[in-house]
């Protein structure tokens, strides 16, 4: 469903040029659940904003669902964001001046949905986050596990087939992050194909495929892993010598 | 795609600044109509046609010593100034219109006011030889002028003058029906015949109730100032007047001469002060929508700034460009909306307590309509530019700023 060819990204600042990313290479498929990992400064996130039409490249090819998305104007590319992508963010990014029910209704409005299909929807994506009754409280009457779990809602609300995460835990404790991961994988199970960015190696580990950027760069190793390898996989931390691949 | 609700939601949530910028749309609302009325109304007052070409028109006044014969001094002056080359036509009179300073009476259409059903007209009037009419330059519509056997010199109660002529104002309301013309009306005891009627002819003051009703009499009489009016060619008229007091004094030296003023100069300093008052008025309306203009400026650039990252974000949800500049615009023409009707009720308030008590007339309703139109565009106008800039936030805002 996605593909990039030769993607690079040049940020030009006054004095410096940094190669966000170079001759970057990944196709995904529909229905996958990857992990991006790699050092800060990497080029994560500057991928998963190209890969959301976020932002532009610089050059290379960049396909999704067989469309070219260089050749898309403005508009087009925010009717497919919103039609095709949902997005998670490290800090939720909830619209603070309004209550769960509309931040989770903002997608659905730029669609054009109708009132009664919107509600229907709200209440089902908040229920599915376990937010329901709190449909009419504030963001910043919640705790950011729940916070997140509304933008999960948000995201989940409009059907996307493709979920962009950057580090939806990062600011999460860990038994939130692992509400936050399971909720994820649910989705996932559901169809959609999810790409999330975490610094969490525990977390990346339970994504069936792993990828990792150095240096604006896919790193040359990929881990497939199915979910059942998973659960057998031994804990490096426990087993250093052991590595996933092998497994 | 319109999110009033939403929109209405988060406007309620930040009520400061919503408050803010409501305060000033209603203040700018209801003081730029009224004010805009009372300019309109004192623009129409000073415009208004008097019936005279004031352009043409000067006068001055006399203030002789010594002895000599004023009544026969007069002929000779009114000769020498219709000999002025460019001098129309010359003529002394009582007292001068437009001037400031005049006679006013009744008149009434009964020789005795105590007697039932007489009607009670007051007017200024003044008086002056069979030139008067020529000379003003004022437009008689019906009737004729004065011959020169009806000029009385001197006035006594023995020779009293016994015909008029009057603005179409006075004998209007004197007599409804139309029917003035050749008519009797009393001045004191004394019957009046109305024997020319002028279509406009204004009194000495502007401001008066009755400014239109005017009546001159056919009389000629000395007293300490003697006013005389020069009718000219408009071109000549600066010239004319400098030559006055040289020539003047030529003719007879014992005595002071005003320095001449035009007719519409003469209105302008009557009216100095409706003209400042105008003046203010209009720098108070330009001051107050240059802050509205700068305010919503100003607000949005803050709301937009303070949004940025939200801004971004809904760019990541779908939102087209477009849809960020409707936002800013509909949710400024909300708090307009509401600014608007608070200002238009603060208009009516306004409206009528000048109306109780400076006795302004009352505010058309038109005005109030206009000014909130006008402010409702101002203020869409203003958001336009911050909100374009707002839509060109990048998306990508949402993913790398915390
Ligand atoms: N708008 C920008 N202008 C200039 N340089 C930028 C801009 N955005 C990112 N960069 C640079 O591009 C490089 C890649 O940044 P990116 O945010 O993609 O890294 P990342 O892998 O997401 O890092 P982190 O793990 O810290 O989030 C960095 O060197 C960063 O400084
Ligand atoms: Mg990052």
């Amino acid at each position: 469903m996605l593909s990039m060819k030769n993607i690079s990204k040049v940020y030009q600042t006054e004095k410096v040029r940094t190669h966000a990313l170079r001759d970057f290479d990944l196709q995904v498929n529909e229905g996958e659940f990857i992990a991006v990992t790699g050092p800060s400064g990497s080029g994560k996130t500057t991928f998963l904003n190209i890969a959301g039409m976020l932002e532009g490249y610089s050059s290379g090819e960049y396909l999704l669902d067989d469309v070219n998305v260089g050749q898309l104007s403005d508009n087009q590319r925010a009717d497919l964001r919103n039609q095709k992508i949902g997005f998670i963010f490290q800090g939720f990014n909830l619209i603070p001046d309004l209550n769960l029910y509309e931040n989770v209704e903002v997608p659905l409005r730029y669609r054009g949905i109708k009132s009664a299909e919107r509600k229907r929807r709200i209440e089902e994506c908040l229920e599915k986050v376990g937010l329901g009754s709190r449909a009419k409280h504030l963001p910043q009457q919640l705790s950011g596990g729940q916070q997140q779990r509304v933008a999960i809602a948000r995201a989940l609300a409009g059907q996307p087939r493709f979920l962009l995460a950057d580090e939806p835990t990062g600011n999460l404790d860990s038994l939130m992050a692992r509400q936050v991961m399971e909720l994820l994988e649910e989705i996932n199970r559901d169809g959609a194909t999810i790409v999330m960015v975490t610094h969490d190696p525990e977390l990346a580990r339970r994504a069936p495929r792993n990828i990792q950027v150095v240096d604006g760069q896919l790193a040359d190793f990929t881990l497939y892993q199915s979910r059942e390898k998973d659960i057998l996989t031994p804990n490096p931390q426990l087993n250093p010598s052991s590595n996933p691949a092998e497994a | 795609m319109l999110e009033i609700k939403p929109i209405f939601n988060a406007l309620l949530r930040s009520k400061v600044s919503t408050f803010l910028l409501l305060v000033e749309i209603a203040i700018t609302v209801a003081i730029v109509s009224v004010a805009a009325f009372v300019i309109v109304d004192r623009v129409n007052y000073l415009q208004q046609e008097t019936g005279y070409p004031e352009e043409s028109l000067l006068h001055f006044s006399v203030l002789t010593f010594g002895d000599v014969d004023r009544m026969q001094q007069i002929e000779l002056d009114e000769q020498m100034l219709r000999n002025i080359p460019d001098v129309e036509n010359a003529v002394f009179m009582q007292d001068v219109p437009l001037s400031g300073s005049g006679s006013a009476s009744s008149f009434n259409s009964q020789p005795d006011p105590e007697i039932e059903n007489n009607k009670s007209v007051r007017a200024a009037y003044t008086a002056g030889d069979e030139n008067m009419i020529d000379t003003l330059g004022v437009n008689l519509i019906a009737g004729r002028d004065f011959n020169p056997d009806e000029i009385k010199y001197g006035l006594s109660m023995e020779n009293p003058p016994t015909v008029i002529i009057a603005s179409k104002a006075f004998v209007d309301e004197m007599f409804p029906e139309g029917d003035g013309l050749g008519q009797t009306v009393y001045f004191g005891p004394a019957p009046i015949k109305i024997i020319g009627i002028v279509e406009e002819m204004k009194g000495p003051w502007l401001q008066d109730s009755r400014a239109d009703n005017m009546v001159i009499f056919p009389y000629v009489e000395v007293r300490s100032f003697d006013h005389y009016v020069v009718r000219t060619n408009p071109e000549e008229r600066t010239a004319i007047k400098r030559q006055i007091e040289e020539l003047m004094l030529a003719n007879y030296d014992k005595r002071v001469i005003n320095p001449a003023i035009g007719f519409d100069e003469a209105k302008a300093q009557y009216n100095a002060g409706d003209i400042l008052m105008a003046r203010m008025l209009m720098v108070i309306i330009v001051v107050l929508i240059m802050i509205t203009i700068v305010g919503i400026f100003g607000l949005t650039l803050f709301n937009i700034s303070k949004r940025t990252k939200q801004i971004g974000t809904r760019r990541a949800l779908g939102a087209r460009k477009s849809d960020i500049v409707k936002y800013f615009l509909v949710e400024n023409a909300m708090v307009c909306i509401v600014g608007l009707v608070v200002g238009s009720a603060g208009a009516v308030y306004l409206g009528t307590l000048l109306l109780q008590e400076y006795s302004l007339p009352a505010l058309d309703n038109a005005f109030i309509l206009y000014t909130a139109g006008f402010v409702f565009l101002i203020s869409l106008m203003s958001v336009l530019v911050p909100a374009n800039r707002a839509a060109n936030i990048s998306p990508s805002i949402a993913t790398r700023s915390i």
